[in-house]
């Protein structure tokens, strides 16, 4: 098969595949159609994955690259968080404490394996330099958790009750990622030397804003296409009651309304 | 209505969401005083990207708002025409000479490109989006029912 065509058909196709699948199995009410969805989504990511080895000469391989790199990382993170939180106080299906020793265990395995691809050998390295795709992704991470924590800190002050705990634990989190982010600025890694690191931090500020003021657009777009569709539907006005189907109403009020004294 | 408590703590929550990272963002600029002109570059073509990308999964959710609304293609066919104009308008100023051309040789590659990263930066979005909501509802779901308290009569 031609490069271009196998970056076509393993790539493009099974993105496209991906998105629509993630979409359908979102949004849809049918059963048979979530199910639909969802196989589109194993399918597509399968096929992403698997890029390095079936496009291999197409530069968006890199990404499929990223995604088997990142994916053992983010599905302990996943998981373990989803044991701590299920292994509090929840009402039905609590899970056991020795399943939040595990999540525990998780998250901090998670942790300590995306910073092994920062500071160790485990840079997701693609062909033979480090997958520029890393390069955009592990300061986006960084830049927009912290921005993230920063904001959850504000709003959780603003709407909970009593939740210093929360609002303690953000602060926490904001300062680790802003740890990380100036000790890539300071000190060179195994792979990224501090230069790069600080070139890609300002790039991925400007990816960030760039995707959050195009994706703010759009939905202004959006809200302004559904207005005014819906606003060409103005409801049938009927004409106004008659004397005798106000009558009637009235009898119809009287009998339901004043009731009558019990024999 | 919006009270002037709610209107200042909106702010406030806004201010707090962008202040720390644009003052990180101004310090590491300043400190490397990098060119600007990449920056916006970058920005320019995120924009562009996200526009279309999004106005076309928005599209795409139109088919279950169409299930509620005996499916109309007035929207529809405004989301379409939002999609093409995205892409029109990316095409239209990638062609013009080096204006939004990163490392790429040809437009066509420059587009491919701009999804590609767009597809990187949302898969940071959701790490970092799991990172924070899931030490947040981990601690959530950790905390102790309230006792209510009652006064004395």
């Amino acid at each position: 098969m031609e490069e271009a065509t196998q970056a076509f058909v393993f790539f493009w196709c099974a993105g496209l595949l991906f998105l629509t699948g993630s979409l359908l199995s979102f949004f849809s009410k049918g059963a048979l159609q979530r199910k639909i969805g969802m196989g589109f989504v194993v399918v597509g990511l399968l096929s992403l994955l698997t890029t390095p080895w079936t496009a291999s000469a197409s530069p968006s391989s890199a990404f499929g690259h990223l995604l088997g790199s990142i994916l053992g990382p983010s599905v302990l993170l996943g998981v373990g968080f989803y044991q701590i939180g299920f292994s509090g106080h929840v009402p039905v299906g609590r899970l056991s404490t020795s399943d939040r020793r595990i999540g525990v265990l998780m998250v901090v395995a998670g942790v300590v394996w995306f910073e092994a691809m920062h500071w160790w050998t485990l840079t997701p390295t693609y062909p033979d330099e480090v997958n520029r795709s890393w390069l955009i992704f592990w300061p986006t991470m960084l830049l927009f958790g912290f921005t993230l924590a920063c904001g959850m800190y504000a709003v959780i002050g603003q709407i909970g009750d009593r939740r210093v705990r929360e609002q303690r634990l953000m602060v926490v989190v904001a300062l680790f990622l802003m740890a990380l982010m100036v000790m890539g600025l300071t000190m060179d890694g195994p792979s990224l030397a501090k230069e790069r690191f600080a070139a890609e931090l300002l790039l991925a500020a400007a990816d960030l804003f760039g995707v959050l003021v195009g994706a703010a657009m759009a939905v202004l777009f959006f809200a302004v296409v559904l207005y005014f569709y819906e606003s060409t539907h103005v409801p049938v006005h009927l004409p106004a009651p008659t004397e005798e189907q106000l009558q009637h109403a009235e009898r119809i009020i009287a009998d339901n309304v004043l009731g009558g004294e019990e024999a | 209505m919006n009270t002037p408590k709610q209107s200042s703590g909106f702010v406030r929550t806004a201010l707090w969401f962008t202040i720390p990272s644009l003052l990180l963002v101004l310090s590491v600029w300043w400190s490397t005083s990098a060119s600007v002109e990449s920056g916006v570059v970058r920005f320019v073509n995120a924009m562009l990207t996200s526009f279309t990308l999004v106005s076309f999964m928005l599209l795409v959710t139109l088919f279950a708002y169409g299930d509620a609304r005996r499916r109309p293609i007035a929207p529809l066919a405004g989301m379409i025409f939002l999609v093409l104009a995205g892409v029109a308008l990316t095409m239209f100023f990638l062609s013009q000479g080096d204006l939004l051309m990163e490392e790429n040789a040809s437009v066509r590659a420059q587009f491919l490109s701009n999804i590609v990263r767009f597809a990187t930066t949302s898969a940071a979005l959701v790490v970092a989006t799991v990172v924070v909501g899931g030490t947040l509802l981990a601690s959530l779901l950790n905390t102790p029912p309230r006792a209510i308290v009652f006064e004395e009569e």
